[in-house]
């Protein structure tokens, strides 16, 4: 893949990476630490032809989203943890109605306004189930520069395939952090743009939600002759409310089918110096700007003849569970590192069906360092 | 080159982020890797701000500077100083804007305490106080001769308007000139 080199920070890249993978539409309302994105896509997108809008509140950044989803373009919301718990009923909405979105999470410390301008990765059990309900949520997250650009647009070819919110998770580390990224050129970017599905046959034949059990709703673009409905509710196949046993049951199976029996599509991993371990040495399992402290840990590490790897998750949910399961069945020391408490470990104890995961978390604000995690594997061998 | 680490540290709105970008800006356009992290809180101005700068010709990971690894302190206000100066290692260079900080005789004896008054310079000498951040920029790079000035200053005039390119260069001038005095002093 062509590459090209940028100086930039983690929310002005997720920005640009939005525009470059064809987003019109911006909604949102300011928050630290994710303010930048909207700054930047603010003076981007007018110049393409796209709508940026603050709106009044961070509910009404997100509805306004969602409707230019449902009107069948490219659309993205920005915020930090806060935002989400406001946006989370209309997160539940775009689920249902199955709307593709993309809302980038730079995340801070919570709960409630928390710290609002330290790091923190608090908002990863929240990515997984946002609203209430039944469905599967889409996160990624991105642990460097370029995968602020690169996963920012996997995600939204991502809600184009599976037709429903993709979370892009950042904390305000990453997001703010200014250097070098090399990044894919818009070229390439453009090729890899595959469009939502549409209905080409007669407007009487088309049911938007009437699709296969593991399949996504093919919403087509409005006023093109095409009419469905939109509801919260469960619904029919045309999209209209209905209480039909089998259909609502059906219903809501496919929203988790279409996402779990499709895992291979979403899983994406880095595995930084995993190929040499052995049953005693120590497998690091970390994401987001946490894992960067992890690399440096594991070159101290190496140095001092102390085998460890980093595994990294980078599509968080759903989990990459038979990779972790093949690491955790392997090494015998594992330790996950978050600057939350045991938020992901709680997943990979899952997932391994171990209790004896060891862990180092954090939760002050304050960035964890190469230096504590050396510690910690020093005191767990 | 083995890895620099410099820490400037102010108040917020006194513009201390813009130097860690064009410090950063420069060494990857000179081919290596530079990352500016900027820490500070929620108050819009008057809080403590601290941008970290790291520079290497190798990869750099963690974007923080570990304290005690610091080579290189710049401080225009107490408050951080204070906050602040237990990441530079020990003999380290901290420079202080003597106006404003005072450090401990302990500190004096810890490190290498330089007194350059560079809010003073930039506004009575160069006549806009904005360009404290440029004095400070020329007096890290002298210190530490981390980068070549021309290329740190053909990055530091890309960074800010054409009208006001004279005097950021005679910033940069100025603050070159007070740390070669203050170093051979």
């Amino acid at each position: 893949m062509e590459l090209r080199e940028v100086i930039s920070t983690g929310n002005d890249l997720a920005a640009e990476a939005a525009v470059d993978a064809g987003c019109m539409f911006f909604g949102g309302y300011p928050i630290t630490p994710s303010s930048e994105v909207m700054h930047t896509i603010s003076d981007l997108l007018p110049e393409v032809g796209g709508t940026a809008i603050q709106m009044e509140d961070e509910i009404a950044g997100i509805a306004a989203a969602v409707g230019a989803g449902m009107a069948g373009v490219r659309t993205m919301t920005a915020t930090s943890g806060p935002g989400v718990s406001l946006k989370a009923e209309n997160l539940g909405l775009a689920q249902m109605a199955e709307v593709p979105l993309v809302l980038v999470n730079v995340m801070r410390g919570g709960p409630s306004t928390g710290l609002p301008t330290r790091v923190s990765q608090g908002d990863v059990r929240q990515a997984r189930n946002p609203s209430h309900g039944d469905y599967r949520s889409i996160t990624l997250c991105a642990g460097n520069l370029a995968e602020c650009y690169t996963e920012t647009v996997r995600a939204f070819n991502l809600a184009d395939r599976f037709m429903q919110p993709v979370i892009v998770l950042l904390d305000e580390t990453i997001g703010h952090m200014h250097g070098k990224a090399m990044i894919p050129t818009v070229e390439e970017v453009k090729k890899g743009i595959v469009p939502r599905k549409t209905f080409t046959g007669a407007p009487e034949d088309y049911r938007p939600y009437g699709v296969g059990a593991d399949e996504a709703a093919v919403l087509n673009p409005m006023f093109q002759g095409y009419r469905y409905h939109f509801t919260g509710l469960h619904h029919d196949g045309k999209g209209f409310p209905t209480e039909e046993i089998e259909t609502c049951r059906k219903l809501i199976q496919r929203l988790e089918d279409k996402v779990m029996m499709h895992t291979d599509e979403l899983e994406l991993n880095e595995e930084f110096m995993c190929d040499d371990l052995e049953e005693n040495d120590v497998l690091i399992i970390a994401y987001g700007s946490v894992s960067l402290a992890a690399k440096e840990a594991i070159r101290h590490l190496r140095a001092a003849g102390i085998k460890a790897g980093l595994f990294r998750p980078i599509t968080l949910w759903p989990s990459p569970a038979d990779r972790i399961k093949h690491f955790t069945d392997k090494v015998k020391n594992v330790l996950c590192v978050e600057l939350n408490i045991r938020q992901y470990t709680e997943e990979v104890e899952r997932v391994s069906s171990r209790l004896d995961i060891h862990g180092l978390y954090k939760v002050n604000g304050r960035a964890i360092s190469p230096y504590e995690i050396v510690n910690k594997v020093k005191e767990i061998i | 080159m083995a890895r620099t680490l410099m820490r400037f540290t102010g108040v917020g709105g006194q513009g201390v982020l813009l130097a860690g970008e064009i410090f950063a800006a420069a060494k990857i356009k000179e081919g290596g890797h530079g990352l500016k992290t900027a820490t500070y809180t929620s108050q819009v101005r008057g809080g403590p701000t601290v941008v970290d700068i790291t520079l290497d010709d190798e990869e750099i990971f963690y974007p923080y500077a570990n304290d005690g690894e610091i080579d290189f302190m710049l401080s225009v206000a107490q408050a951080s100083y204070n906050l602040f100066k237990n990441g530079v290692s020990e003999g380290g260079t901290i420079v202080v804007e003597p106006n404003l900080v005072h450090p401990t005789e302990e500190d004096r004896k810890k490190w290498n305490i330089v007194e350059i008054p560079i809010i003073t310079i930039a506004k009575d000498e160069i006549g806009n106080v904005i360009t404290q951040s440029v004095v400070a920029l020329a007096i890290a790079n002298t210190f530490m001769k981390a980068l070549d000035d021309d290329l740190l200053r053909e990055v530091m005039l890309s960074k800010v308007p054409a009208k006001v390119h004279d005097v950021n260069n005679k910033a940069y001038d100025l603050g070159k000139k007070y740390a070669l005095e203050a170093m051979a002093s």
